[in-house]
């Protein structure tokens, strides 16, 4: 892969928790890679996996689902929800070869803004070693 | 259960089943009998909702399934259940596909008896029409070496040809189809029914369990089969080149029995965007193809319908580009549906496994 390969990443996070917490990262002047394109979302359980499908087909080298820690969700239970609904669409994308490591859940609350940040350089640092998204330059998908 | 022995009748099991069917309409227990008949000219045969028992002219082994008789139960319950009892004859694809639908609550389980068929099996709506055979199609489908030259590629590799969740199920597998077929019913409803019919009782289970054991391990052999020879339909490029022909006309999903939004996603105003935007979608990638959004329809459709597939094959059946679409949905059912430990139409009290959680379980999701 090319030295300079800087990775698209789409985060739908939730906005009683990640968001909030990709906020306190940002007030706190906490650096992380800016290659993260932020949607909010009201809850991660309302992400469909259309969202997700579509991020992908268009060439995001990775797609971030961020969702409140397991039991703490403002709606009760949609992060439940939302982690069956990850482990069918990664199922799928394992079964047709479409690299559902490119797709990741994480739990970040409000008050985590470091491990926004730190989870932030994780997906970029993974996502370069996998390296673009080959879907990319496909103008036939 | 109780298990009978339904005498043949003029050597036809078709003709056997209509008389049995015409009984108990006129028994007066059922008010109105849904069952394949054929049409006038022979050349296809729908589910006919018949309650006056001398236009029932059923033959519920021709080997067509041009709709699913779930998605037509689904249709007549929509405005709420049945007032007076219905008796559904479904194959058990069909059979499978009405549970799911009854626990997604799109078809109304009430005053709705099931009768399911063992399937031997359903050829193209075309071949079926136009049948290039020398005998005719319900001839042929009884006709084990004949039959699997014209047969659907779906039903060769059946999900389980024998219905399993049924008050009455019309048995061929295991009978001696010179003497009679094999009749059960397996709830207090079926046993009520059948208990005026005053049937023999059948006799030969051994060779019953015998036979619906091989015709399963058949057809799970040839599933197993079929997902190997198609193993290379993976990565990016090889999806794509499976979809190459898909001209996104949505057939699919329309035939599909499961698939029952009444407003599809896909066929709504969102992707409906103004001329702006399309530019800027072709400036994203340099160039993209029109119609757009055909393997994120399929995708998403995956998503949205596999966990209750039954692998009926009426998808494929409905493409106008003649896509093996089997070839793909069944791996990822099998896997999808392995991974939820769920198997669809196999019990009306299994929940759907996207309506319920455990606080417990798939850990390695969401965290390192």
């Amino acid at each position: 892969m090319s030295e300079d390969f800087e990775p698209k990443i789409v985060g739908f996070l939730c906005n009683w928790c990640s968001y909030a917490g990709a906020d306190l990262a940002g007030t706190s002047r906490i650096q992380y890679p800016p290659n993260i394109r932020v949607i909010r979302v009201m809850c991660s359980g309302a992400v469909d996996s259309v969202y997700i499908n579509r991020a992908l087909l268009e060439g995001a080298d990775a797609v971030l689902i961020g969702g409140c820690h397991l039991g703490d969700c403002h709606y009760l239970n949609g992060n439940y929800k939302a982690r069956r609904r990850m482990v069918l669409l990664k199922n799928i994308l394992q079964t047709l070869g479409m690299e559902p490591e490119r797709v990741w859940v994480r739990w970040i609350s409000a008050s985590e803004g470091q491990k926004f940040a730190d989870t932030v350089k994780e997906i970029v640092d993974e996502t370069k070693k996998l390296g673009p998204n080959p879907m990319r330059d496909r103008w036939n998908l | 259960m109780e298990e009978y022995l339904l005498p043949l009748i003029d050597g036809n099991a078709s003709r056997t089943v209509n008389k049995m069917l015409k009984s108990l309409l006129k028994s007066g227990k059922v008010s109105a009998v849904l069952a394949l008949q054929e049409t006038p000219s022979g050349r296809s045969a729908f589910s006919a909702m018949v309650s006056d028992p001398g236009k029932l002219d059923t033959n519920v082994f021709a080997p067509t399934l041009p709709v699913s008789t779930a998605t037509m139960v689904s249709r007549i319950t929509k405005h709420g259940g049945a007032k007076s009892p219905v008796l559904v004859v479904l194959r058990s694809c069909e059979n499978r596909a009405l549970t799911e639908l009854f626990k997604l609550k799109q078809a109304n389980p009430v005053n709705i008896i099931m009768a399911g068929v063992d399937c031997p099996g359903t050829f193209d709506i075309n071949t079926y029409s136009n049948f290039p055979g020398d005998g005719t199609p319900t001839e042929t489908v009884f006709d084990e070496k004949e039959k699997g030259k014209y047969m659907r590629s779906a039903c060769l590799s059946c999900k389980d040809p024998v219905p399993s969740r049924v008050d009455i199920t019309i048995g061929i597998f295991g009978a001696d189809l010179k003497k009679g077929l094999y009749i059960s019913a397996s709830t207090e409803t079926g046993k009520e029914l059948l208990a005026d019919l005053k049937l023999g009782k059948f006799k030969d289970q051994k060779a019953r369990e015998k036979a619906v054991k091989e015709v399963r391990e058949r057809s799970d052999a040839a599933r197993e089969k079929q997902i190997r020879d198609h193993s290379d339909i993976k990565g990016v490029d090889g999806i794509a080149r499976f979809f190459d022909t898909c001209i996104n006309c949505h057939n699919c999903m329309n035939a599909c029995p499961i698939c029952y939004c009444k407003e599809c996603l896909f066929d709504s105003a969102v992707f409906d965007l103004e001329a702006g935007k399309y530019i800027n979608k072709a400036k994203s990638k340099g160039a993209f193809k029109t119609p757009t959004d055909s393997i994120l329809f399929h995708i998403t459709r995956f998503n949205h319908m596999i966990l209750s597939c039954v692998q009926c094959g009426l998808c494929e059946q409905a493409c106008p580009s003649n896509i093996p679409l089997m070839d793909i949905i069944i791996p990822i059912a099998e896997n999808a549906q392995k991974e939820f430990e769920y198997l669809p139409g196999r019990d009306l009290e299994e929940q759907l496994p996207m309506i319920f959680y455990r606080e417990e379980e798939f850990e390695d999701v969401g965290e390192r």
